[in-house]
């Protein structure tokens, strides 16, 4: 190792903190678009299958099947007046059908300044998934709704719908900036209190929550949101480029530890981050919460497709 | 325990000072290298382990801090060179005497006597205490110290390795005078001898050497003695044949068993004779070798074992020789005619005899000696030195020539009643007997020397001019029966010998080991001596003779004057010592009575100054500090 090398890995970390800008402008280029037509071509309506049953409306709707009966009152429309009914048991009732609505997909884009933390790969991948993933949907004409989130709603992207829509879902994830501290509860409280339409919930995080990632995960889960945790992991993060007596401070809540780092402390440090990552993959399996770890190491085009065949998306 | 080095008080102060210094620094921790992480909860978890040995911890760093003052504490105690109380008095006082005589030139152990000898006082020089004292000295035909008295090994060792053997025998006695000199008054003073024993006896002419409490211990060198040796060596030329040499030498066989050998004679690096000896167990064999003829300058006898391999001793398996050089003499005889005269120079061929009339004087040229028969002319530059014979009365002859006495009574004879037998121009002659019918009586300067001389006054006399030496002769030969007699020619051979100072009893050889008093012609007061290894060394010069004491056989360059005027001579010089040729190691070594003992008390590596100790023991805890700290069990 030559005294360069030294010198470079003595910087590297400042080199890091230093590095957090992101070249926004090539991260929905030409080649991504086109990624996401043919995204939208393989992908299958997965979550309008998979939710319409368990959405269905018990008010009268635009829908064919028939639900049930109720009394007539005045001002019901005479169109689903049930005669048949009328000339069996004398009474007048109104035919009730269910109603098909169009699903809420709310994509909540952690946006702590963690997940800008060495070079800001995670935020930069958990951007480009969320724009695949609205594409989709946008495609299918869900509905969908972009909040970022650290230790508050810091951003959100009303709801929308058409395929027509994806640049302003481009123009909202370009101008996101990975600031703040973490605190998914918090943040997901003011999330369900501001979204009564219940639908699905994917949370693109790395769970960097000092409080604890269950809280936020478990406020969607008790108020009826389809939690989708799409964890955003980097190895780099799991083998920390240090040596010596140093003070590590964390990135967002500034909390400082003396320590030396030994090669035995930095096994150490790799078994307590993989023994973390798989807490966090015990949680969603035992919650019956849809999980998938997306690494950042991994090349975007295989990482969505990996992302669209565990979720079961592709035909 | 005592302190030998840096005082107690200072060490004290110097340990507080650096004591304060290394806990201040223990005290003042570096200012760790801030690192942000993304998560510090992982961090937490890991820690939170090693927080619960941070007991532990701490005690380790007070560890690192005890361990430092502790490795201070053992530098300043190596500081202050601590001695125990035994060691201090226990100090010896010890002179090693390294026989270098030519015996330990032996090769019955290998490499040979004195390497071995090398070897065993190197061991010695390891094993000294703090407190002992140790001289070494190379013991040959002098004394020589190598180093002072001192404990460093380091100065020792340069020492034993500045020892050179010498071709010479080993004078103990004085070289015992020297050690018990250097010891006096010293506490446990203790000579060691180093050699194989042959040493002789302990005396000289002051008497025996007397020991006193000096402790006297002998490493005795060398297992067996076979050996056949030169012992004599001697050529001359004939003084009547300067052509023709005749060679003495003898051999011995110094050994206890008989020996073949073939002895070799070389004249100027050719052979000259070849023989095969047979020498019983000590025999001493004489050899003669006369009418030898060829070798113009060097003559050198060889000795080898006729099996082709060597004794143990080869260094007296040669001896050295030179002859004088001859040179050719210009010879000038003013005479009316004298038959004895003329016939005696014609038995030298390398004279150049020009023959002149008295009234011819000066012959042509310039000449070596000019004999004046029976006249005494002026004496003009380019006669040389001169031989007068029977002058006659006058003032120009470089002396008084006295009145006429005759053989004309009965009671006495006429002769000469007094002879200076020594004087270069009588050798070999016998001239008591001489006869003379009449002579003048010579009378010389007062600084000139009578020869010989009658009862009626000098009637032989020599001395020395401006122009050069004279010699005069008061009769003429042929009124006497001296003409008659050997000892005419040699006279006058002799007299121009003497005067071109070309000896017929020429030293073909000296003795290694003694003083030798080298002829030197001209009168500086040094000369430069050229050894037979080729190194120079200047000599002083005293009374026309260069003294040197020699130890190294072979041949020699001794060179006088400056660069214009430089004479050079050269000689040989050879062991030829029986002494040292018997090689035969002692059984025992006494002297004073005493039995010489073994060696003792020189243990290999058990040094008794502490503070190495000490040194070691901070090489070791730095040794285990860094190894701790590199597996970081200290951090």
């Amino acid at each position: 190792m030559g005294l360069l090398d030294v010198f470079k890995r003595a910087t590297a970390p400042l080199s890091r903190r230093m590095g957090r800008t992101e070249a926004s402008e090539e991260l929905f280029d030409d080649e991504f678009q086109r990624k996401l037509d043919y995204l939208a071509m393989v992908s299958r309506r997965v979550f309008s299958g998979a939710m319409r049953a368990e959405r269905r409306t018990k008010k009268t709707g635009s829908g064919v099947e028939f639900a049930d009966h109720r009394d007539y009152v005045p001002g019901d429309d005479f169109r689903y007046l049930d005669w048949s009914a009328y000339q069996r048991f004398g009474r007048l009732l109104i035919r009730l059908y269910e109603e098909e609505e169009d699903l809420s997909i709310y994509f909540i884009l952690d946006s702590s300044a963690s997940m800008g933390f060495g070079g800001g790969q995670k935020l930069r991948q958990a951007k480009r998934l969320c724009a695949a993933l609205a594409y989709v949907g946008l495609a299918n004409l869900d509905r969908i709704a972009i909040v970022t989130a650290n230790d508050e709603i810091s951003g959100r992207m009303q709801a929308t719908r058409g395929k027509a829509r994806i640049f302003r879902v481009f123009r909202f994830l370009t101008a996101v900036k990975a600031e703040g501290a973490t605190d998914l509860g918090d943040a997901m409280k003011t999330f369900v209190a501001q979204h009564k339409r219940r639908g699905l919930a994917v949370v693109l995080s790395d769970l960097y929550d000092p409080a604890g990632f269950e809280r936020g995960l478990n406020v969607l889960r008790y108020n009826r949101f389809e939690p989708f945790v799409l964890h955003l992991v980097d190895s780099a993060d799991a083998r920390p480029d240090l040596r010596g007596d140093v003070r590590v401070y964390d990135c967002e809540t500034g909390d400082e530890r003396e320590v030396t780092v030994t090669a035995k402390v930095l096994e150490r440090y790799a078994a307590a981050y993989e023994e973390y990552l798989e807490e966090v993959k015990r949680f969603c399996v035992g919650k019956q919460v849809s999980y998938f770890r997306a690494d950042v190491g991994v090349p975007f085009d295989e990482l969505i497709l990996r992302v669209f065949r565990r979720g079961g998306f592709l035909r | 325990m005592h302190l030998t080095g840096v005082p107690l008080t200072t060490l004290i102060q110097l340990g507080a000072l650096a004591g304060a210094v290394v806990v201040v620094f223990y005290i003042l921790k570096l200012r760790r290298r801030p690192v942000a992480v993304p998560y510090s909860k992982i961090w937490a978890r890991i820690l939170k382990d090693k927080e619960a040995t941070s007991l532990f911890s701490q005690l380790k760093r007070l560890l690192s801090l005890l361990l430092q003052l502790a490795l201070l504490a053992l530098l300043l105690l190596a500081l202050g060179d601590p001695r125990s109380a035994a060691s201090l008095v226990e100090g010896r006082n010890v002179v090693v005497l390294i026989d270098a005589s030519a015996s330990m030139q032996a090769v019955d152990v290998a490499p040979s006597r004195l390497d071995a000898a090398k070897a065993e006082v190197k061991t010695i020089v390891r094993g000294l205490s703090g407190s002992d004292r140790m001289l070494v000295a190379q013991m040959d035909a002098a004394v020589t110290p190598l180093s002072t008295l001192t404990g460093e090994p380091s100065d020792l060792e340069a020492a034993i390795a500045a020892i050179r053997p010498a071709d010479a025998g080993a004078d103990f006695a004085r070289a015992l005078r020297f050690a018990t000199d250097t010891l006096r008054g010293l506490p446990s003073p203790e000579i060691i001898v180093v050699s194989d024993g042959a040493l002789g006896d302990p005396a000289d002419a002051a008497g025996p050497v007397h020991l006193g409490d000096v402790k006297l211990t002998w490493v005795k060198v060398g297992v067996r003695a076979r050996n056949a040796a030169i012992t004599s060596f001697s050529v001359r030329r004939y003084p009547l044949d300067k052509a023709r040499y005749e060679v003495m030498l003898e051999v011995q066989n110094t050994s206890e068993e008989a020996m073949d050998v073939e002895l070799s004679l070389l004249g100027d690096g050719q052979l000259t004779d070849l023989t095969r000896l047979r020498l019983g167990p000590h025999e001493k064999l004489p050899r003669f070798y006369p009418n030898l003829s060829g070798a113009s300058k060097t003559l050198e006898a060889r000795l080898a074992l006729a099996d082709g391999t060597r004794d143990d001793l080869p260094a007296d398996d040669h001896a050295y020789a030179l002859l004088p050089e001859r040179r050719r003499a210009r010879v000038q005889v003013v005479s009316a005619g004298n038959m004895f005269l003329e016939a005696a120079l014609l038995l030298d061929e390398f004279l150049d005899v020009t023959t002149v009339a008295p009234a011819g004087y000066p012959g042509k040229g310039a000449f070596d000696v000019t004999v004046f028969d029976g006249v005494a002319p002026p004496v003009v530059p380019g006669t040389g030195h001169t031989l007068y014979l029977n002058p006659p009365p006058g003032k120009d002859a470089p002396f008084e020539v006295g009145k006429l006495v005759e053989d004309d009574d009965a009671s006495y004879k006429l002769g000469f009643d007094e002879l200076d037998a020594k004087h270069p121009i009588l050798r070999w002659t016998s001239l008591s007997d001489v006869n003379v019918a009449r002579a003048h009586v010579l009378k010389g300067q007062k600084e000139d020397k009578v020869v010989g001389k009658s009862q009626k006054g000098p009637l032989l006399i020599a001395g020395r001019r401006a122009a050069g030496k004279f010699v005069a002769l008061g009769f003429d030969v042929r009124e006497s029966d001296f003409a008659l007699r050997i000892a005419w020619p040699l006279f006058l051979l002799n007299t121009i010998n003497d005067f071109v100072e070309e000896d017929t009893g020429y030293i073909s050889s000296f003795r290694t080991g003694t003083v030798w008093q080298i002829p030197a012609s001209s009168a500086a007061e040094t000369a430069t001596l050229e050894l037979p290894d080729g190194s120079k060394r200047v000599v002083p010069v005293k009374e026309g003779r260069a003294v040197f004491l020699g130890q190294i056989a072979g041949f020699y360059k001794l060179t006088t004057g400056t660069n214009g005027s430089a004479e050079t001579s050269l000689f040989a010089a050879n062991l030829s010592d029986p002494a040292e040729s018997t090689i035969a190691p002692s059984e025992k070594l006494e002297v004073d009575g005493r039995a010489a003992g073994a060696v003792a008390g020189f243990t290999l590596g058990v040094r008794r100054e502490l503070w190495v100790y000490l040194l070691v023991a901070v090489l070791v805890l730095t040794a285990i500090e860094w190894l701790t700290y590199h597996r970081r069990v200290t951090v």
